[in-house]
């Protein structure tokens, strides 16, 4: 698919003349600019915004009279000597990467899995992934709170049935930090599995048959040929899905707030959960607005592969 | 790893299932284990639904019911008519309702530009657009809040529209830019020979074509501020102006204690939409989060 735009030749002139190619660059512009305002105006001046008041003790006061002052680099100084902030930098590292390695392996599984089964299995398959993608986290993790219910929940008692932890009828899920991270751990792996399994199956289908039936005829092994046939095919699309997860669950927050608050004692926050609490429940914007832009630059550093990548395909963006 | 016992597997070019005997073992523990994925990956939504249907004293039991067996609608009941349910429905319909209408108007024009036409800054606009998506929301939260508790937007419909703009705008324009790739060129050159103006060409060709796109797009970017809790929370401090996420994270019914079957029953009735929009769009949304990720 080439996404080469419309020649610059008119029909009604042999060669490329200078008026209707000016014309033709300002119908883009044309098109583009209510968009373009409307972003800039909501989205970019924001950013901007962010920026300055990471540099003013913008707090609860502030919001009633409108008063601020600047305090230079004196917020990002408080966060970068403080542990608290450190302690959930690597909180979200570590645990981004585990749901992005648990959701791509589980995934990747299923993705496999769909090629080899019957379609009618394959149809049920199909729509679980889909209503468990479909259901709205806020609603995912309110259920969730109910299924992890100590005394009542249904997880529990499938564990204590299972008979290998013992009793866990009363267990509190959210009393401990393992369990905690546990329970969101599962949530968000739950939901964002489908779009992982679903975009990978689509992908597999595209491999081609040949290579992988000559690799077969000379013997290969099954994983040989996932490892070093498919998955050449399906490299893109896997750089893709890992960059759009890292993304997603970097900046995870319903799932976690609603489901511990950051607790127990602030040991589940994140960073995005951190952001949020100094900013709106102590009220401390600036600070909260300093985090933010230490965030944002961490998670651009962190994809900045595929950013360069994107502007390395040049001609054909 | 060729083992020996590999090698000397039948040749048979001319099938296209290769080695049938081992494929059907294959087959057979494939198939299991999709059963067993199935099971565990059904358990949350079945357990919501199975619950939303039971009375109240049969929600919690030492041992759990797994059909319910005195299936009631009283949850729903209590959650439509002794909550703000109704209340919150028409909220989260009029601002996400908004939202939609301008972000999906303005991406369109803003995705046939940039698929459509080479000029200067293209490439910039694309990559502000690819950014400003990955940006944590709390970086537009933040000065958001500060700006409009000072212009006296918050706890109004217009911040929160101003905001679902704002979150769902650069994505409607990336994922309707993958569709619009997918029609060829030769379409438009063959009308602008026919004499069509870039606005016929727009109206006559580009939206017909694209309007599946369109409508799946639209979908997904309903599913993001339909869903948003975020922002409707921190903007929207009093009861009356809650979205329906809000209100189901702080569901309440008169009984005392947590009423979990009213919570499932409130869980279903938000879902619901976005679950039957999802089953519609959700093919589409795979290809189109790809071809214009991948393309872009």
């Amino acid at each position: 698919m080439s996404t080469s735009a419309p020649a610059a030749t008119r029909p009604d002139q042999a060669a490329p003349s200078k008026t209707p190619h000016t014309r033709r660059q300002l119908t883009p512009w044309a098109l583009l600019s209510p968009a373009g305002l409307v972003v800039l105006v909501i989205t970019i001046v924001p950013i901007a915004l962010l920026i300055f008041y990471s540099f003013t003790d913008y707090d609860q006061r502030s919001l009633f009279t409108g008063e601020w002052s600047a305090v230079g680099l004196d917020q990002y100084g408080q966060i970068f000597t403080s542990s608290a902030f450190w302690h959930s930098v690597l909180r979200t590292l570590w645990f981004t990467a585990a749901l992005v390695i648990g959701t791509m392996l589980i995934g990747a599984g299923v993705a496999q899995l769909m090629t080899r089964i019957t379609s009618w299995l394959r149809y049920v398959v199909t729509i679980i992934l889909v209503l468990a993608w479909g259901v709205p986290n806020v609603a995912s993790s309110v259920v969730w709170n109910f299924l992890f219910e100590p005394g009542y929940g249904i997880v529990n008692w499938l564990l204590t049935q299972l008979h290998i932890f013992g009793d866990m009828t009363s267990t509190d899920w959210g009393n401990s930090t393992p369990l905690a991270f546990t329970s969101i751990w599962l949530l968000i792996v739950w939901q964002a599995v489908p779009f992982v399994a679903l975009t990978l199956y689509a992908a597999l289908l595209q491999v081609p048959d040949g290579p992988v039936e000559a690799a077969y005829i000379d013997g290969a092994s099954e994983w040989r040929i996932w490892w070093n046939i498919k998955l050449a095919y399906l490299r893109p699309t896997l750089l893709l899905i890992v960059i759009l997860s890292i993304i997603w669950d970097a900046n995870v927050f319903n799932q976690i707030w609603l489901v511990s608050e950051g607790g127990p004692d602030e040991s589940t926050s994140t960073l995005g959960v951190y952001t949020f609490k100094k900013a709106f429940v102590g009220f401390d914007v600036g600070t909260g607005a300093a985090i933010s832009v230490v965030t944002t630059v961490l998670l651009i550093v962190v994809t900045s592969v595929y950013i360069r990548n994107l502007l390395r395909a040049g001609e054909d963006l | 790893m060729a083992t020996s016992e590999e090698t000397s597997r039948p040749v048979a070019p001319t099938s296209k299932r290769r080695a049938p005997g081992r494929r059907r073992k294959k087959g057979r523990l494939a198939n299991l284990l999709a059963i067993i994925f199935c099971l565990v990956w059904i358990l949350p939504v079945y357990w919501m639904l199975n619950t939303a249907f039971k009375p109240r004293s049969a929600v919690l039991t030492s041992t759990p019911q797994f059909v319910p067996h005195e299936p009631t609608l009283r949850n729903f009941n209590v959650a439509i008519t002794q909550t703000d349910f109704l209340i919150d429905l028409r909220n989260s319909v009029i601002v996400v309702g908004s939202a939609l209408v301008v972000a999906i108007v303005l991406g369109f024009f803003a995705a046939a530009a940039l698929s459509r036409f080479k000029f200067r800054g293209r490439r910039t606009v694309m990559v502000t657009l690819l950014i400003v998506q990955m940006m944590p929301m709390t970086s537009l939260l933040i000065p958001m809040f500060i700006v409009f508790s000072q212009a006296g937007l918050l706890g109004t419909y217009y911040g929160l529209i101003l905001a679902y703009v704002a979150i769902v705008l650069p994505f409607s324009i990336w994922v309707m830019r993958g569709f619009f790739v997918t029609i060829p060129t030769e379409i438009d050159e063959a009308a602008r020979i026919d004499g069509a103006s870039t606005w016929q060409i727009l109206t006559r060709i580009w939206f017909p074509l694209v309007g599946p796109g369109v409508i799946a797009t639209g979908i997904f970017a309903f599913i993001t501020a339909w869903n948003d809790y975020m922002f409707a929370s921190v903007f929207m401090k009093s009861q009356s102006m809650y979205t329906l996420p809000v209100w189901l994270a702080s569901f309440q019914t008169p009984m005392t204690g947590t009423d979990f079957g009213g919570q499932m029953a409130g869980s279903v009735l938000f879902s619901l939409p976005v679950v039957i929009f999802f089953l519609f769009v959700q093919r589409r949304l795979v290809a189109g989060i790809s071809a214009g990720a991948v393309k872009g």
